[in-house]
C-alpha cells in the first residue's frame, strides 16, 4: 500500500530515508522521523485494535503518551517481544515488527465484535462481576477466555536478551517536559549555574512546538529550539534525556526516569548496548512542565476509527507530513482547535464544517478559519458518527446555551474524519504521585496540581497556561524561584517573544446530548480503553455510586494501562451531572505510578541472572570447586554441601565422610563462621550482659560457648568466644547470624549501656577458619607446626597462637563434632595455602574434606544445636535443655533474663528439646514431621511439636533425630509417633539427644 | 617466630597484638586471586573508558573517641591527625599511609601490608585509654577504578553523588554498592579507591565487569 494519507512536503520527518515496517502481517513503508502511528495512518491503516469489552474497530485518538487504543506488542522475535507500547509513541525503525494486541481471532474478522454487537445492550457496567461470578469454581475458565478476547498483550516466552539497567542522578532541578515552559526553565537554570536534567518522553525536544506553525522572536518556533538545546548542550551540568519518560514521582524528590535508549531506534540493541535504562533521580527542586492533554468530547459513537483529538490532527499533519482522511467535521467548544481546521484546508483538504458549541464564538483564530471559507455552525453539537470501521457521516444538531441539550432538527454531513475539541486537561499526574489532591479551576476548565509537600514547582500547561507566550514566562520563573531557594544567582533572561492571539472564552462541555436520551442513544464512550461509555457512568450512579472513587471501580474508568488520561474528566463530569454535583464537589480520582507502563526489564536492570543476588566465597571457594563439591546456600555464602567422590550418592558421600572424621580426621570450610573482634575495659561485663552465662572469670587462652536470647528469652544465637587478653575477645556467631549479631552488639552499646568502654569489629572475612576434626587430628597439625598441641600444654577449649606451614594462627581446641578438633584461623589471604598443606601432610590420615550436611550429621550425633534449625525464635535455653548455659544469678542481669522466666515460659508442658530414636533404626524421620502421643486420636489430633533436625547416622547404624515434644524432658523412654503424608506412622522412643560418646571422652584426649 | 607471639602474648595480657604475616615466602591468594587478572591484563582491552586494578594493602580499622592526649599519641604514630571532617580523609607526606573518616568513632588505615603489625605495635605501646585498633586486611580488598568513565560505572552502583561540588578528591564515603557495600575514596580526578569485603569481592568484580561493558574496561596491574 502506498503512503496515501502522506502529504508531498512539510513535516519533521526524513523522506530521504524511508523505512519498511510490518504490522499484523504487512509490510509498510514510512520515514526517518514517523512514529509507529504516523507510518500507519500514511498508509492509510484505520483499525488498530478492538475494543476491550465490546470489540469495537478501533483507530487512532491521539499521537502522544495519552493514546488510548493504539496499544501494540512490538518485537520482530520471540526474545524481544514487549508488550503495551503505545504507537504514537514509539519511534519507527527500519524492520519494525508490531502486531495489534486487541482483536481475536484478528482485529479485521473479529468473533467477539459480534458478542459486542448483539450483547452491547447485555453488557453494563459491572458486567464481570455480575456475569462471571457463578458458580464460582468456573471462573478460572472465564478469565482465560475473558483475557484472550480482551487482548492485553504477552511477555516473551524466551528470555530477553537485551540490557536493561539503572543509573543514579543528582541534580539541583530536575524539568520534566521540554517544550517551551520546560526548555525555558531549564536554560534559565543552567545560566543560573544550577545542575539541570531535563526530561521529555519524544524523541525530539519541543514539545507542542514541534507541531505548532507559531514563530517565537520572529522565528519558526522549532528553530528557537534548536538554539535553545545547542545553548544547553554547552553546559558540563546539564543532561538532556530525550525518549525518557518520567514515570514515578516518589518522596523526597526522588523520581523514576525510563529511557529509551535503543529500544526506539531498534527491535534489539546492538552489541553492548543499553537498550533501556532507569535513572534514578534525587532532585533538590523539580520543575513539572508536562503540559496538557486535549479532551476528545463525548458523543454517539466516538469511537468509530477517524475519531481524533483535534490537536492531533494538526500533530500529524505539520509533525509528520500525514493527513489522517479528505473530508474533516471539527467539534470544539473552544477557539484553539480551529488551528486544527486551518491546518487540515492549508494541507489542501477539505474542512466539511467546524462545529461550535459557542453561539457566537469571536477570536483570532475564528477569524482566520473564516477567510478561507470553512463554514462553521455555531450553537451546535456532533451528536452522532456514521460508520463502523472509518467514519463515514456525522449527525449534528442546535443545542441550548448550556449545551446539555438537542433544541432542534438533526443534519447529516458526509466526512472521513472527526476531529473533537473539549478543551485541554492539564498532566497532573506526575504531581499526584506526591500526593497532592488536585484542584479544579473553573477558569481553565480543568484540574490543576494541589499543594505538595514536595520541592515542586509548576511552568506553563500544566498550571493552565495554554499560551506560549505564557509557558515560556513560568519557565523563567520556576526556574528563578528554584534558584533563590538553591542560593544561586538569578541571571536576567529576556522573555523571548511570540504572537498574540486572541481568544474567546471557551466553554465548559464534556458530554454532547443526543436526541435520544444517553441510554438509548449509540454508544458515547468515555473510556476507550475499558469501553466505559456515558451511559454506564449514568447507571453507575442510579444504581447508588456515589463516591467517584466507587463508580470508578465499578465501571472501571481510568484502569486501563493508559489511566484514563484522555476519559477521567469527561467521566467525572457525567457522574457529577447525573449526582447533580459540581465537579469540585463530585471530586477526582488521583493518579498513581507509573505514568506510562514501564517494562520489567527496566525495573529489574542488572540484578538479574549471576548478578541477582550477591555470593559470597571463602578463600578456599576454588579448591572446593575444583573438588566437585556440592554447594549450599547459607544466606549468600555458598557453602560445600558434601564432597561426593566418582557416582556416589549423597548419602554414600555423607556416610564415608562421617566415617572418615570420626575414625581418623575430616576438615571443615568454617570460614563462613561469624567473627567479631571486641575490646575495652568492660568487653567482659558486655558479654555476660548479652550472653546468657557468666564469662566473669574466662581466662586469656580460653574459649567458651554461649548462647544470645532476645529480650523475650528466646534463642538467637550462639556461638563460641574467646579471651585473647583481659579486655580483648573475639565472639563467633552463627553464619546466617553474624550480622544480625554485629547489629545487636552495636544497638545494645549504643542506645543503652553507651557508657561501657567496648569496641566491636567485623573480622567475619579476614580469617580463613579450618576445623580438623578427628581422632588424627592432632597428629597431623604436629606435622606442620613446631609448637607444642599435646594434651597437657593445649587442653580442650583452650585456644593458642602458633605457626601452621609458615602462617601465624590462632587455633582453637573446640569441638562441634565432639571428637579432638582443631579451628585453625590464619588471615584470609594465606587460608588456601594452609588449606592445601593440610591435604599434603592429610594423606596418610585419609584426610576427608566434608561440607554443611556432614557437619551437621556429627553434630546432631552429640545433641549439639544448630541455632535457626533446632530453634525457631520460640525457644529458650531451658527448652532446649541448656540450663548449665544460664547463669541466673550474674550481678548485673542479661538480655533475656527476665523474659524467659514469664509464667508461659515456664509451663512444664513446654515443647521440649529431646532426642527421638525410631523404633525401626532403618526409618529416617522427615524434618518438620509433627508428633503425637497418640496416633489413633481423632482428627484433629493434637500435635505435640516436631522433628527439628534428623540424620542417618553411619556412625551408629541407625537413624537419629531431634525434636520438640510437649513436657519431653520428663518423658524419656516414653513413645512418641509422627503421622506421615504418605500414610505411615512412624514410632519413636524420646531420649536425651546424645546419641555418641555422652560422657564426651573422644573430644579431651 | 611463634614463641615470640606467645611471649607478647603473656607480656601483653590487656590485648592481643599479632604478626599475621608468615616469615617465610608463602603463596599470597588476594580475593580475585582465582581471577587472573594478570593474565586478563595481558590479554584484555587496553583502551578501556574504565581501568580496573586490585590493590593489596594492610588495612586496619581503629575505633576510638580520642581525648587530647590519645589524638597528640595517635598523630605521632601516623604522621597526620586522624581526620574528624565526616567524610573525608588524609595521607601521609609519603602517600604511604592513608586515614579515612568512616564513622565518628571509627577510621580505616590504609598502609603498606609489611606495616600493619609495626603500626599495630606502636599503638599499643604508645596509645593509652580506650581504643580498638583491629588488622582486617584479609577481610577486604581494595579496586581502584580509574578512567575518563568510572563515575558512570558508580552512579550504576550506588546512590551517591560524584560530582566535583559534591565528591571532591580525598572523600570518602561508605555506602551501599550494587547489592554489597564499599568504602569509596575519591584519590585523583579521575581516580577512585572502593574498599570492598573478601567475600563480596567475587559479586563486586563481576558487577564491575558488567557496569563497565558498554564503556570498555581494562584491567592493569
Amino acid at each position: 500500500m502506498s503512503q496515501k494519507n502522506r502529504l508531498q512536503d512539510g513535516g519533521r520527518i526524513d523522506r530521504s530515508k524511508p523505512l519498511t515496517f510490518t504490522f499484523n502481517d504487512e509490510s509498510y513503508q514510512g520515514y526517518a522521523g514517523d512514529t509507529l502511528a504516523s507510518a500507519l495512518i500514511a498508509n492509510g491503516v484505520d483499525v488498530i485494535g478492538r475494543s476491550f469489552k465490546y470489540s469495537r474497530p478501533r483507530g487512532f485518538v491521539a499521537a502522544g503518551a495519552e493514546e488510548p487504543n493504539a496499544v501494540v506488542q512490538l518485537g520482530a522475535t520471540e526474545a524481544t517481544q514487549i508488550p503495551n507500547v503505545r504507537a504514537t509513541q514509539q519511534s519507527l525503525y527500519q524492520g519494525l515488527v508490531a502486531a495489534s494486541t486487541n482483536g481475536w481471532p484478528s482485529v479485521e474478522t473479529d468473533l467477539m465484535g459480534l458478542v459486542g454487537k448483539i450483547g452491547g445492550k447485555m453488557m453494563p457496567p459491572g458486567f464481570y462481576y455480575k456475569t462471571f461470578m457463578f458458580p464460582q469454581s468456573m471462573w478460572p475458565t472465564y478469565e482465560s477466555y475473558i483475557r484472550k478476547a480482551a487482548g492485553l498483550g504477552r511477555a516473551s516466552k524466551e528470555k530477553d536478551v537485551d540490557i536493561y539497567d539503572k543509573m543514579n542522578q543528582h541534580t539541583d532541578v530536575l524539568v520534566v517536559g521540554a517544550g517551551p515552559a520546560g526548555l525555558m526553565a531549564a536554560l534559565s537554570a543552567a545560566q543560573g549555574g544550577a545542575r539541570v536534567i531535563i526530561a521529555d518522553e519524544q524523541s525530539e525536544f519541543g514539545g507542542s512546538l514541534l507541531s505548532s506553525k507559531e514563530t517565537i522572536d520572529g522565528k519558526p518556533a522549532m528553530e528557537w529550539v534548536a538554539q535553545v538545546v545547542a545553548e544547553l548542550n554547552e553546559f558540563d551540568d546539564v543532561l538532556m534525556l530525550p525518549n525518557s519518560q518520567v514515570n514515578g514521582y516518589h518522596d523526597h524528590n526522588f523520581l523514576t526516569i525510563q529511557q529509551h535508549c535503543t529500544d526506539q531506534f531498534a527491535d534489539r540493541a546492538p552489541n553492548g548496548a543499553v537498550a533501556q535504562r532507569l535513572h534514578r533521580v534525587r532532585a533538590k527542586w523539580v520543575v513539572l512542565a508536562t503540559g496538557a492533554h486535549e479532551r476528545p468530547l463525548v458523543f454517539g459513537n466516538n469511537d468509530v476509527p477517524g475519531c481524533m483529538q483535534a490537536s492531533a490532527v494538526s500533530t500529524y499533519i505539520n509533525r509528520f507530513g500525514v493527513v489522517p482522511g479528505n473530508e474533516l467535521v471539527l467539534m470544539t467548544s473552544n477557539d484553539g482547535a480551529y488551528q486544527t481546521a486551518i491546518d487540515w484546508h492549508d494541507a489542501g483538504r477539505h474542512v466539511v464544517a467546524i462545529v461550535d458549541a459557542r453561539k457566537n464564538p469571536q477570536g483570532s483564530l475564528i477569524d482566520a478559519a473564516r477567510e478561507r471559507g470553512i463554514s462553521i455552525m455555531v450553537g451546535s453539537g456532533l451528536i452522532e458518527v456514521q460508520g463502523s470501521k472509518r467514519v463515514t457521516g456525522v449527525s449534528v444538531a442546535p443545542l441550548n446555551e448550556s449545551g446539555d441539550k438537542v433544541t432542534g432538527a438533526v443534519a447529516k454531513l458526509k466526512a472521513d474524519t472527526v476531529a473533537s475539541s473539549g478543551g485541554w486537561s492539564p498532566v497532573i499526574h506526575l504531581s499526584c504521585h506526591t500526593g497532592a489532591r488536585p484542584v479544579w479551576d473553573d477558569e481553565v476548565i480543568g484540574f490543576l496540581p494541589g499543594p505538595t509537600v514536595q520541592k515542586q514547582l509548576t511552568a506553563g500547561a500544566i498550571n493552565g497556561a495554554f499560551t506560549t507566550q505564557a509557558a515560556l514566562s513560568q519557565g523563567i520563573q520556576a526556574a528563578a524561584d528554584a534558584l533563590a531557594s538553591l542560593g544561586l544567582e538569578v541571571t536576567d533572561l529576556s522573555l523571548p517573544k511570540t504572537e498574540e492571539v486572541i481568544q474567546d472564552k471557551a466553554m465548559a462541555l464534556f458530554h454532547i446530548p443526543h436526541n435520544k436520551p444517553t441510554s438509548k442513544a449509540p454508544k458515547q464512550f468515555v473510556d476507550y480503553q475499558n469501553d466505559v461509555t456515558a451511559a454506564g457512568i449514568e447507571l453507575a450512579c442510579r444504581e447508588g455510586f456515589e463516591s467517584i472513587e466507587h463508580v470508578k471501580r465499578y465501571t472501571a474508568m481510568g484502569f486501563g494501562t493508559d489511566q484514563g488520561k484522555l476519559g477521567n474528566i469527561n467521566g467525572m463530569a457525567i457522574a457529577a451531572k447525573a449526582l447533580q454535583k459540581s465537579i469540585p464537589e463530585t471530586g477526582t480520582t488521583i493518579f498513581r505510578p507509573n505514568y506510562t507502563p514501564v517494562t520489567f526489564g527496566a525495573i529489574a536492570g542488572r540484578d538479574c541472572g549471576e548478578l541477582f543476588d550477591p555470593k559470597r566465597f571463602t578463600a578456599m571457594h576454588a579448591w572446593h570447586v575444583e573438588q566437585g563439591a556440592k554447594f549450599e546456600d547459607v544466606g549468600q555464602w555458598k557453602r560445600p554441601w558434601y564432597f561426593p567422590k566418582g557416582n556416589e550418592t549423597m548419602q554414600e558421600a555423607l556416610n564415608r565422610e562421617c566415617l572418615a572424621t570420626r575414625e581418623s580426621v575430616g576438615i571443615l570450610d568454617a570460614s563462613t563462621l561469624g567473627k567479631i573482634d571486641i575490646q575495652g575495659k568492660d568487653a567482659r561485663e558486655f558479654l555476660g550482659r548479652v550472653y546468657t552465662n557468666a564469662w566473669a572469670k574466662l581466662a586469656v587462652g580460653k574459649c567458651r560457648y554461649g548462647l544470645m536470647c532476645g529480650e523475650d528469652g528466646m534463642v538467637f544465637d550462639d556461638g563460641v568466644t574467646s579471651c585473647l587478653g583481659e579486655n580483648h575477645f573475639l565472639m563467633t556467631t552463627t553464619t546466617g547470624g553474624a550480622a544480625h549479631v554485629l547489629e545487636w552488639l552495636e544497638l545494645y552499646h549504643q542506645t543503652e549501656w553507651p557508657e561501657m568502654e567496648v569496641y566491636f569489629t567485623s573480622v567475619t572475612d579476614h580469617w580463613s577458619t579450618m576445623t580438623i576434626s578427628g581422632p588424627n587430628s592432632r597428629k597431623l597439625l604436629e606435622k606442620l607446626t613446631d609448637d607444642d598441641v599435646s594434651k597437657d600444654y593445649f587442653a580442650y577449649m583452650d585456644w593458642k597462637q602458633m605457626t601452621v606451614a609458615g602462617v601465624p594462627a590462632r587455633v582453637f581446641r573446640i569441638s562441634f563434632t565432639g571428637e579432638l578438633s582443631f579451628e585453625i584461623n590464619v588471615q584470609a589471604n594465606y587460608g588456601m595455602h594452609v588449606w592445601k598443606a593440610l591435604f599434603e601432610s592429610g594423606e596418610e590420615f585419609n584426610l576427608t574434606p566434608y561440607g554443611t550436611e556432614t557437619m551437621h550429621i556429627l553434630r546432631a550425633e552429640k545433641g549439639f544445636i544448630i541455632a535457626g534449625q533446632d530453634t525457631d525464635g520460640s525457644v529458650h535455653p531451658f527448652d532446649l535443655g541448656m540450663p548449665w548455659a544460664v547463669a541466673m544469678k550474674k550481678p548485673f542481669s542479661f538480655i533475656g533474663k527476665r523474659g524467659m522466666q514469664r509464667e508461659d515460659c515456664v509451663r512444664a508442658d513446654r515443647k521440649q528439646l529431646v532426642g527421638l530414636k525410631t523404633v525401626d533404626p532403618t526409618v529416617v524421620l522427615p524434618e518438620g514431621a509433627q508428633g503425637v502421643f497418640d496416633p489413633n486420636a481423632p482428627i484433629p489430633m493434637p500435635m505435640v511439636g516436631h522433628v527439628t533436625s534428623s540424620y542417618w547416622s553411619a556412625c551408629l547404624g541407625r537413624s537419629i533425630a531431634m525434636g520438640f515434644v510437649k513436657g519431653g524432658h520428663d518423658k524419656m523412654g516414653e513413645k512418641v509417633f509422627y503421622p506421615l503424608v504418605d500414610g505411615r506412622v512412624v514410632e519413636a522412643e524420646i531420649c536425651q539427644p546424645i546419641f555418641l560418646d555422652p560422657k564426651g571422652e573422644r573430644q579431651h584426649v | 617466630m611463634s614463641d615470640v607471639n606467645n611471649e607478647a602474648l603473656e607480656q601483653a595480657p590487656i590485648k592481643l597484638v599479632m604478626n599475621q604475616l608468615p616469615a617465610i615466602d608463602v603463596p599470597f591468594e588476594s580475593p580475585l586471586h582465582h581471577v587472573e587478572l594478570a593474565k586478563i591484563a595481558e590479554h584484555g582491552e587496553s583502551q578501556g573508558g574504565v581501568v580496573f586494578r586490585e590493590l593489596s594493602l594492610g588495612l586496619l580499622t581503629l575505633r576510638c573517641t580520642p581525648n587530647a592526649e590519645q589524638a597528640t599519641s595517635i598523630e605521632a604514630i601516623l604522621g597526620v591527625a586522624l581526620p574528624s571532617k565526616p567524610l573525608t580523609s588524609v595521607s601521609s607526606a609519603s602517600g604511604e599511609l592513608t586515614v579515612m573518616w568512616i564513622s565518628p568513632d571509627e577510621w580505616l588505615l590504609q598502609v603498606p601490608q609489611d606495616k600493619a603489625f609495626e603500626l599495630e605495635t606502636r599503638f599499643f605501646a604508645e596509645v593509652g585509654g580506650h581504643y580498638s585498633l583491629v588488622n582486617v586486611s584479609g577481610g577486604n580488598t581494595v579496586f581502584e577504578l580509574s578512567g575518563e568513565d568510572v563515575v558512570k560505572v558508580l552512579k550504576k552502583s550506588t546512590p551517591i553523588d560524584f560530582h566535583d561540588s559534591e565528591f571532591p578528591v580525598g572523600k570518602v564515603v561508605s555506602s551501599v554498592f550494587a547489592k554489597s557495600g564499599a568504602t569509596i575514596c575519591r584519590t585523583a580526578e579521575q581516580s577512585y579507591q572502593l574498599v570492598v569485603r573478601r567475600s563480596f569481592a567475587d559479586y563486586l568484580w563481576l558487577w564491575l565487569q558488567d557496569a563497565s561493558k558498554e564503556y570498555g574496561l581494562t584491567v592493569t596491574c
